[in-house]
């Protein structure tokens, strides 16, 4: 650091060597350094540069040269760049009124062929966007835009895509001309990018059109709207969506859902449907297109398109959704995989619009106290319909849940157990639970694991009883998988059940597989099972605790007790156990056992002895037991103070000073 | 994995590259910290006067490094290497005077160790880890905590997996804490050629920017014990024997503390493989030998042994029985992330029961779980 380097970059020839600058020097010699991590490394100082360079010379002479940086570096570099010169930047160039500056470099990056690069930049524009004023954006981003979209190459276009959303923000002033033909002019070259000749360009602005959808239709309301300016929005939006969604690239037209569903929500806020059949059966048409892509996309967002139609309030919802039925039908059976899989999942909520559609509510009430009444005043002819809806879904189900390809399965068996919301106890228990014993014996793992970790759904429907009967042996099968992964959910999902089940039926079917969780051979399974246990003691209170968990625990002594994992298992559990416990089972039963392992021959086991003589204290309050802990705990803690082993001493050590210390 | 294709280490060390990207890098840190005290530079006045253009105060603090845990006083050593293992834990690095100051203190535990190093029962013992940072914490998940559990490891902590430094710096941290409760023996990875060469020479540069981390971790796997014996019975080393060593106790002479020869004794015992053919044979890894059942029997026998207990090679069910008395242990599930392999650790009772427990590999973070997009160009 003494002497000062001398070479100093030749663009920077500005900047004298003298000593005042020469730090500054050392970091734009790093924006020359011959390794790229260095320079990426220096360009994320860009700051502190500008910083000491100050707002004049920043724009005079920093700029420029990050101009030509611009143009020859490695991605790697143009990616940090792209990401310094966003509205954080400005204050380096003496605040938002120069934005003007941070343009040019940040024109060439978005012009890159590096995706990465080319959205960094364009978010950058977008942030500078944001925080420019209206006249900057006239003179400035507009121009930056228009010259992007118009230039040769694809990448350029691309990015022009994603910054029309900011020009149209700030040209919201529906009363003015200026803007109206401002905002025309936009939509022309928005178009004209939508029937580009390179396909990246065209998605690129497929992509970006759901979000200016959606902004446009934030300006207008049901009462008073500017007719000319609507007029215009929606001849755009509508040419726009026709050319997409008949383009015959799949990777673009796919995205002609997004598009959709943002008309959909359009119309929808003004209260105009008189292009709903017309979009009904675009929708339509895009599910049964030939490109899987398509049909995937339809499947994955039906219930977003779903409910477009269901919203409307013309009288003709349930109309809209019936016609939508063949075609998701049809998706639930098609060839590929990922169709089937994205379409599985949402069955139960395309079964819940349908019904809500055909009673004319937007609330259903199934399976309430207060629903026994209204179900009889319902007209029977409602619950007809449910049936109707019923018997098109199930052997749907059905069929999925032994589907050839695995993922169908699994994301089939993430959702299937929300069928109950809009079933009936009766139609549960006879037509869905059968679906669901066939998915928990599915030979893949996470089928029946989706299925268990959502098991409250069916069980607040069907009652404790079926559940007994019906996924009790289930579950006690999986609790054996040979996935401890599987095991694992089980035990987890245990204090669930337990709250649901009556004391009894939990003795009968479950207490020994908590118990026998204990002696598993995998560490996790033996760990969730104490904090099980635990749990389960605190539902079922103190006295259980004893009869059930204590003693049974203690009783397995001799031969498992043999084996070291088991017994420091065991003592682990009952520390575990301590704090939820009364006093006198601690005394009764849990401390002669610790006491008893204070010389086991274990070094392990010995220092968790130590620590479980802190919980016990701690317990017990050092007060009301003084005499024990000083006569019994603490002479038998200070002999394992002075222990042979170096970790016994330090934790025996360690439980002294905090039991000392209560 | 021929030893003739190593580079050697002087190469590298001396290369002019990183001594100047070495430079560079103290000069950027000695400005950072000027910056901050506006001593040394006139020109920084700038940041003193300027209120308005106040630097987000991130860029100008001095990052908390190691210096400044360890000068403080009221921490004693065990709950300053807690606090480090629960940050390595975390799949985070240390930083580099950490790293000096946790070799410093692994060398004064691990040079007390012999060459055979004692370990009593009861005692998990496990095979290569390689970098494979999330699959260590799996089997910690299977087997159960250290100290909790003891743990023999019989070395391969570095390269080939993406974490290698969090991998060798969580074994050390633990080793310091818990002398007596875990046991790292050295592999043949342990070795500054052949980690130039697979991957932890490399991602110490990429990591700290400089090769600083890599010298002090293979300065320090000198230290490294080379061979264990569980309870007199179970002999536990990396690789296999070698035609050099009759008994156990012409292991005690060797001088450890170098760096893993071309041959010789301290080569064959990180190198060997077991063979169905009897005899010594040539190993096809250019290094160590080929052994056969009857050169493992007379070794067992020779040395009043029960069982010799090995990593160093892939087996696909994560261990796997040799001879009737020496088992490969390999403890890097799905090794490199694509063999698609099970892992296995050995737990071994106080009555000499042993279990096997085999498991899959861990979820990686940030894994892509959907096939790739296709890139633009394909459109």
């Amino acid at each position: 650091m003494e002497s000062p380097q001398q070479q100093v970059v030749p663009d920077l020839s500005a900047i004298d060597s003298t000593s005042d600058l020469f730090p500054l020097a050392l970091l734009m010699d790093e924006l020359k350094h011959d390794e790229v991590s260095n320079r990426v490394e220096a360009m994320q100082k860009l700051k502190i540069i500008a910083q000491a360079l100050g707002p004049e010379r920043t724009k005079d002479e920093l700029i420029p040269f990050l101009i030509d940086v611009a143009q020859d570096d490695e991605d790697e570099v143009f990616v940090v760049l792209a990401e310094q010169l966003n509205d954080t930047f400005l204050p380096f160039i003496g605040g938002v009124e120069y934005a003007k500056y941070l343009l040019p470099p940040l024109e060439i990056l978005a012009s890159t062929e590096e995706t990465l690069v080319r959205n960094k930049a364009v978010e950058s524009l977008n942030y500078l966007a944001s925080k420019m004023s209206r006249e900057q954006i006239l003179n400035d981003f507009i121009p930056l835009v228009e010259h992007l979209s118009l230039t040769e190459w694809f990448s350029s276009k691309c990015s022009a895509c994603g910054l029309f959303l900011k020009c149209f923000q700030k040209l919201d002033d529906k009363a003015l001309n200026e803007d109206l033909q401002l905002k025309k002019k936009l939509f022309e070259f928005y178009y004209n990018l939508c029937i580009d000749d390179t396909p990246m360009v065209r998605r690129s602005a497929a992509k970006s059109l759901p979000e200016i959808i959606d902004f446009l239709s934030e300006g207008y309301s049901i009462e008073k709207n500017n007719d000319v300016s609507l007029d215009i929005d929606l001849k755009f939006i509508s040419s726009m969506f026709e050319k997409i969604i008949g383009d015959l690239q799949d990777s673009v037209k796919f995205l002609a859902v997004d598009i959709l569903i943002s008309i959909l929500k359009f119309f929808n806020k003004l209260n105009n449907y008189q292009h709903f059949d017309d979009l009904l059966s675009s929708a339509i048409n895009l599910g049964n297109d030939q490109g899987w892509r398509i049909r995937y996309m339809v499947a994955d967002n039906i219930n977003k398109i779903t409910e477009q139609f269901f919203i409307a309030k013309n009288g003709e919802s349930s109309q809209y959704l019936n016609k939508l039925i063949p075609m998701f039908v049809k998706l639930t059976s098609d060839q590929e995989n990922d169709v089937r899989k994205a379409s599985g999942k949402q069955i139960p909520e395309f079964c819940e619009f349908l019904i809500k559609a055909k009673l004319g509510t937007s609330k259903l009430q199934l399976n309430t106290a207060a629903t026994n009444e209204a179900k009889n005043a319902e007209s029977t002819e409602s619950s007809k319909e449910r049936y109707f809806i019923l018997d098109e879904f199930l052997p749907i189900l059905e069929k999925l849940s032994v589907d050839e390809n695995e993922q169908v399965r699994v994301s089939l068996a993430s959702k299937v157990t929300y069928m109950a919301k809009i079933m009936d106890r009766e139609d549960c228990v006879y037509r869905l639970v059968p679906i669901l014993i066939v998915m928990l014996k599915d030979e893949s793992p996470d089928v029946p694991l989706q299925i268990i970790s959502h098991l409250e759904n069916v069980n607040e429907v069907v009652g404790i009883e079926i559940l007994k009967e019906n996924l009790l042996p289930c579950i006690q099968e999986l609790s054996i998988d040979l996935n401890w992964r599987v095991r694992l959910a089980v035990i987890e999902n245990i204090p669930i059940l337990a709250k649901q089940l009556k004391l009894e039926i939990f003795q009968d079917k479950l207490n020994l597989m908590c118990l026998n969780f204990l002696w598993d051979n995998v560490y996790s399974i033996r760990a969730a099972a104490i904090q099980n246990l635990k749990k389960l003691c605190e539902i079922f209170g103190s006295d259980w605790a004893n009869e059930e968990i204590i003693k049974k625990l203690l009783q397995s002594k001799s031969d498992i007790l043999q084996v070291f994992t088991f017994r420091i298992t065991l003592l682990q559990a009952l520390t575990e156990l301590i704090t939820v416990v009364s006093n006198d089972i601690i005394l009764d039963q849990i401390l002669p056992f610790i006491e008893h392992l204070n010389d086991d021959k274990v070094p392990n086991i010995r220092f968790n002895v130590a620590k479980a003589y802190y919980v016990v204290v701690s317990k017990l309050g050092k007060k009301d037991y003084s005499n024990l802990i000083n006569n019994s705990i603490l002479p038998k803690l200070k002999e394992l103070m002075v222990d042979t082993d170096t970790d016994v001493r330090y934790f025996a050590n360690d439980s002294f000073n905090k039991i000392e210390s209560l | 994995m021929s030893v003739e294709t190593d580079i050697p280490m002087q190469e590298i060390g001396s290369s002019n590259n990183l001594e100047r990207s070495q430079s560079h890098e103290n000069d950027n840190i000695d400005l950072m910290i000027d910056t901050e005290t506006s001593k040394s530079f006139n020109s920084l006045h700038l940041l003193k006067g300027d209120k308005e253009n106040v630097l987000d105060d991130s860029f100008l603090q001095k990052p908390i490094t190691g210096k400044d845990l360890l000068f403080d006083h009221q921490s004693s050593s065990s709950s300053l290497i807690d606090r480090w293992i629960n940050k390595v834990s975390k799949c985070d690095v240390l930083s580099e005077e950490e790293v000096e100051k946790l070799c410093d203190m692994a060398k004064e535990v691990l040079n007390k160790e012999e060459n055979v190093q004692q370990v009593s029962l009861p005692v998990t013992i496990c095979g290569d880890v390689h970098g494979q940072f999330h699959d260590l914490m799996e089997l910690f998940k299977i087997g159960g905590p250290c100290p909790d559990n003891n743990y023999l490891f019989m070395g391969d902590y570095v390269d080939r997996g993406y974490y290698s430094v969090e991998t060798v710096t969580f074994l050390v941290c633990m080793k310091v804490r818990y002398p007596d409760r875990i046991t790292i023996l050295r592999g043949n990875h342990e070795s500054r050629q052949i980690t130039q060469v697979y991957g932890f020479y490399d991602e110490c540069l990429r990591k700290y920017g400089s090769a600083n981390v890599w010298r002090l971790f293979t300065d320090l796997f000198d230290s490294f014990p080379i061979t264990a014996l569980v309870a007199n019975k179970i002999f536990c080393l990396h690789g296999g024997l070698s035609p050099m060593i009759e008994n156990i106790d012409q292991i005690r002479d060797l001088n450890r503390h170098q760096e893993v020869p071309h041959e010789g004794p301290m080569c064959d015992l990180l190198w060997s493989d077991p063979d169905d053919r009897g005899g010594w044979g040539i190993s096809p890894r250019g290094a160590g030998f080929t052994f056969g059942q009857d050169i493992s029997e007379q070794f067992n026998h020779t040395n009043d042994l029960d069982l010799i207990a090995r990593a160093h090679q892939l087996v696909m069910e994560g261990f796997s029985w040799s001879h009737s008395s020496v088992v490969t242990i390999f403890s890097a599930p799905n090794y490199c992330y694509r063999c698609g392999n099970m892992s296995a650790l050995m737990q071994v009772d106080e009555t000499f029961n042993k279990k096997f427990l085999q498991f899959d590999a861990a979820v990686r973070p940030g894994e892509p779980t959907v096939s790739r997009k296709t890139p633009d160009y394909f459109l």
